[in-house]
């Protein structure tokens, strides 16, 4: 299990290093001068090219990046924000924990609905009940974040006043905005858990246990529903990695300071070290959650952790 | 089996709800401590500041927040008069040669004194540094300053320009430092920023608000409210929302869309003022056919701004009719509205041997109302024969392209960031900044003799004739056809009193009162 870890960790290296270098190619592409955005169409043009040389943007592709991979592997310094000259590191662990707060409350809200109502559906398979989760998650996956988001807020803030409808201060902030941001997983998930419980009822084991005269709720909860979570565990994983890697809609109709509001600001400015560093962010939270759902998923099933050894 | 995927279930949602739940701990206080006291005054913004460094950046968000912890030796009165703030008087020794009296006993907010060596040190840096706002201090000389005292300093100009002692009230460049402050906080400065004003820097929470505590040592009449908090909503219909359900005092920039709701709302006032930005219709005038003088001005004649204007901004912003807002100072009112005569513009159009018309290309960013604007010039002009295309580019791309003379039509905005003319006129028409900010790559010498000569006349009679005369030419020449001028609609709660929108679009917020208050 160990060499597995250590493997997988190691494999992040040049992951790492290919979104890097993706991410720069792509920004040294885009047009916009990033010595312009920091000081304002109004400015002089020599005072831009003379921030530019500062900025070391004269300078050829190769040795930016080269410059740019020094700095961050040997001297862990991914650089600082042009415009705020705060540290690239800082700026972003400011923003991680409202997307880690947004992100872990949609996931929640999204498995405490989804795996129910998945089950259940797949248990009366046909019903009404069945069709109208059905028909709830076809609208959750295809309705546009921003267009739901605006529901909500015109719903709950302005005609029932409930809550409110921006910043992300107490828990009452944080409802609408995992509500919105929820939705779509708490789709995906309910479909993911019907259709694997319903491959999964129907296999002989299950009609064994039937036959031996067990109780229908034990049949489901103690024999299906744990081969039938496997799927659902990869599933959520890589829903989570989503939502990690933020929710830009979201955050910016509910004005949630997140990483996904920073990166749309970021690259707005051509603010390219946040961009950059953001990215990498990205790629890790997405291959940890990853590496972290493979690890559960070896302790859920006997068959893959077998494998491991 | 059953029981260990349960256990696993059951502590992964535990662990989930922890970190969601106790994210919400110990963060509503303030929450309630406004509601009894108003003694908290929350305002909306579009966007969140770059910099609390006034030579780092020149943005209408940044300068909103410097504006209340920053003070400048000069501000301007409520007629566009230039009087002392932290100059306790001033005066004008020759041509090039300005005498500045500080006030004493000022202090910054780090408890550091004011004194002339922090205006000279304010100065030099924003020479050496401030490339957003070089525009605005370059006529500085910068081996030109004189510490007479502690409390008087001496500053030259290059050349002789009457512009620049209302350049001094520019936020970004007028703005005074303390050299302590800047030179201990270094790279952070932009961070921790420290002034003279009524508001002292608390924190800042990027992307979402800033906090300003009032300035306890405040020389002057202090603020009746203690905290200042500027949030950043970019969403407009929330900024609204928030502002009907109190979450904010004061909400920025009200769309068109939302003026009726605020409006109807008793709870709510809505406050207007044309501001200093126009938005244009640019030519490429070294460019076929708009190097022909007859061309611009036959699309000027063909296009009927006023409708244009009033289906955009539905009521929001005025129609522009010159290069000078109406709020700056000569403004020339008797140029009259455009006018609106498509068989003058089809008869010019003839003369220049366009009679057929031609295809030409019209450039605008992805802003909604200038792309809406350019759909309805594109059908205008259809009536007298010329064929628009439309594209939208992204605004860096834009910028980029307007510097390299690529664009034929282009819709962009210009805005007049202090009181004096000069600002309006010089970068955007004088032929020495062609490509800079001159983006109609436009030359006349007359017009480059006329503005070279209105920034050395005194405030005088004669300098009003000599910017009217500007105004008039400009408009005949037709570099630009005048679209717009911006307006700020900003939104305020009912018992919120003493605020008034500045037609630079940043506003003082320290006068601001609650109707208890009194």
């Amino acid at each position: 299990m160990l060499k597995y870890v250590s493997r997988r960790v190691l494999l992040l290296i040049p992951v790492l290093i290919g979104v890097a270098f993706i991410v720069f190619t792509l920004l040294y592409l885009t047009p916009g001068d990033p010595a312009r955005m920091v000081l304002g169409e109004q400015a002089p043009q020599e005072a831009v090219d003379e921030l530019r040389e500062e900025m070391g943007l004269n300078d050829p592709f190769f040795v930016q990046f080269g410059r740019y991979v020094y700095k961050a592997t040997i001297k862990h310094d991914l650089g600082r924000s042009y415009i705020t000259k705060r540290p690239v590191t800082q700026e972003l662990l400011n923003v991680f924990p409202t997307t880690l707060k947004l992100a872990s409350l949609s996931m929640v809200i999204a498995v405490i609905i989804g795996i129910p109502f998945g089950i259940i559906s797949a248990i009366k398979q046909y019903s009404v009940f069945d069709s109208v989760v059905m028909v709830f998650a076809l609208i959750g996956i295809s309705m546009p974040v921003f267009w739901l988001g605006l529901l909500l807020i015109l719903f709950f803030a302005v005609k029932l006043g409930w809550l409110p409808s921006s910043g992300f201060y107490s828990f009452k902030h944080m409802i609408l905005p995992a509500l919105t941001l929820g939705a779509q997983s708490i789709a995906i998930i309910t479909r993911m858990t019907r259709s694997s419980m319903l491959e999964v009822i129907r296999q002989d084991y299950i009609r064994t246990v039937r036959a031996k005269g067990q109780k229908e709720r034990l049949v489901i909860l103690r024999h299906a529903l744990g081969n039938a979570l496997i799927p659902v565990i990869t599933i959520a994983g890589i829903q989570f990695g989503i939502l990690l890697g933020g929710a830009v809609l979201t955050e910016v109709i509910f004005s949630v300071p997140g990483v996904g509001r920073l990166m749309v600001e970021a690259i707005k400015m051509r603010d390219y070290p946040i961009v950059q560093g953001g990215v990498l962010y990205i790629a890790i939270a997405f291959s940890v959650v990853n590496l972290l759902v493979d690890l559960l998923y070896a302790y859920v099933d006997p068959r893959i952790r077998a494998q491991y050894r | 089996m059953f029981k260990k995927n349960y256990k696993l279930l059951a502590m992964f949602l535990t662990i989930m709800l922890l970190v969601a739940g106790l994210s919400g701990c110990g963060q509503s206080s303030n929450e309630a401590a406004t509601a009894e006291v108003k003694d908290s005054l929350v305002v909306a913004t579009t966007y969140d500041a770059k910099s609390l460094d006034p030579h780092a950046t020149n943005d209408v968000a940044s300068s909103n927040v410097m504006q209340q912890i920053y003070e400048n030796l000069v501000t301007l009165d409520e007629n566009n008069q230039v009087i002392p703030q932290l100059a306790e008087k001033f005066e004008k020794l020759d041509d090039k040669t300005y005498k500045f009296y500080l006030r004493k006993g000022v202090k910054f907010h780090n408890g550091e004194e004011l004194k002339a060596s922090d205006v000279k040190f304010t100065f030099e840096r924003a020479l050496a540094k401030g490339g957003s706002i070089k525009h605005i201090v370059g006529d500085i000389d910068p081996n030109g300053f004189e510490i007479v005292d502690d409390y008087t300093i001496i500053i030259r100009t290059k050349v002789p320009s009457t512009a620049f002692l209302p350049s001094l009230i520019h936020v970004g460049g007028g703005s005074i430092l303390n050299e302590k402050a800047v030179k201990e906080a270094g790279d952070d400065y932009g961070m921790n920023p420290v002034g003279t004003g009524p508001f002292k820097f608390v924190s800042w929470a990027k992307g979402d608000k800033i906090v300003l505590k009032r300035n306890e040592d405040y020389y002057g009449e202090k603020p009746k409210f203690s905290e200042l908090v500027i949030r950043a909503i970019p969403e407009a219909t929330n900024r609204t929302i928030e502002l009907e359900s109190g979450g904010v005092d004061i909400a920025y920039s009200i769309t068109p869309n939302d003026v009726s709701r605020v409006e109807e709302n008793p709870d709510l006032k809505l406050l207007r003022k044309i501001d200093n930005s126009t938005t244009y219709l640019g030519f490429n005038c070294e460019k076929a056919p708009f190097d022909d003088e007859r061309v611009r001005q036959a699309i000027s004649y063909a296009l009927d701004t006023e409708s244009i204007v009033k289906s955009v901004f539905r009521g929001v912003g005025g129609v522009a009719i010159g290069p000078v807002a109406p709020n700056v100072n000569y403004y020339n009112a008797n140029l009259g509205k455009p006018d609106y005569d498509v068989e003058k513009a089809k008869k010019l159009l003839a003369e220049a041997g366009y009679k057929d018309g031609f295809k030409t290309v019209l450039w605008t960013n992805d802003k909604k109302e200038r792309i809406d604007m350019a759909t309805i010039i594109q059908n205008q002009l259809k009536q007298i024969g010329i064929e628009v295309e439309i594209q939208v580019l992204e605004w860096s791309a834009y910028l980029e392209g307007l510097k390299q003379k690529q664009q034929d039509m282009f819709i962009v905005g210009w805005t007049c960031q202090t009181p004096d003319p000069d600002m309006a006129l010089y970068g955007p028409f004088h032929s020495s900044m062609k490509g800079n900010n001159n983006f109609t790559f436009f030359g006349d010498e007359k017009v480059d003799e006329l503005i070279e000569k209105g920034r050395l006349l005194e405030d005088s009679k004669e300098r009003q004739e000599v910017y009217y005369e500007i105004q008039k030419l400009i408009r005949e020449k037709s570099p630009w056809v005048f679209l717009n001028n911006g307006e700020q609609v900003v939104g305020v709660r009912k018992n919120v009193k003493g605020f008034t929108p500045s037609p630079f679009g940043y506003h003082k917020l320290y006068n601001v009162y609650f109707e208890d208050q009194q």
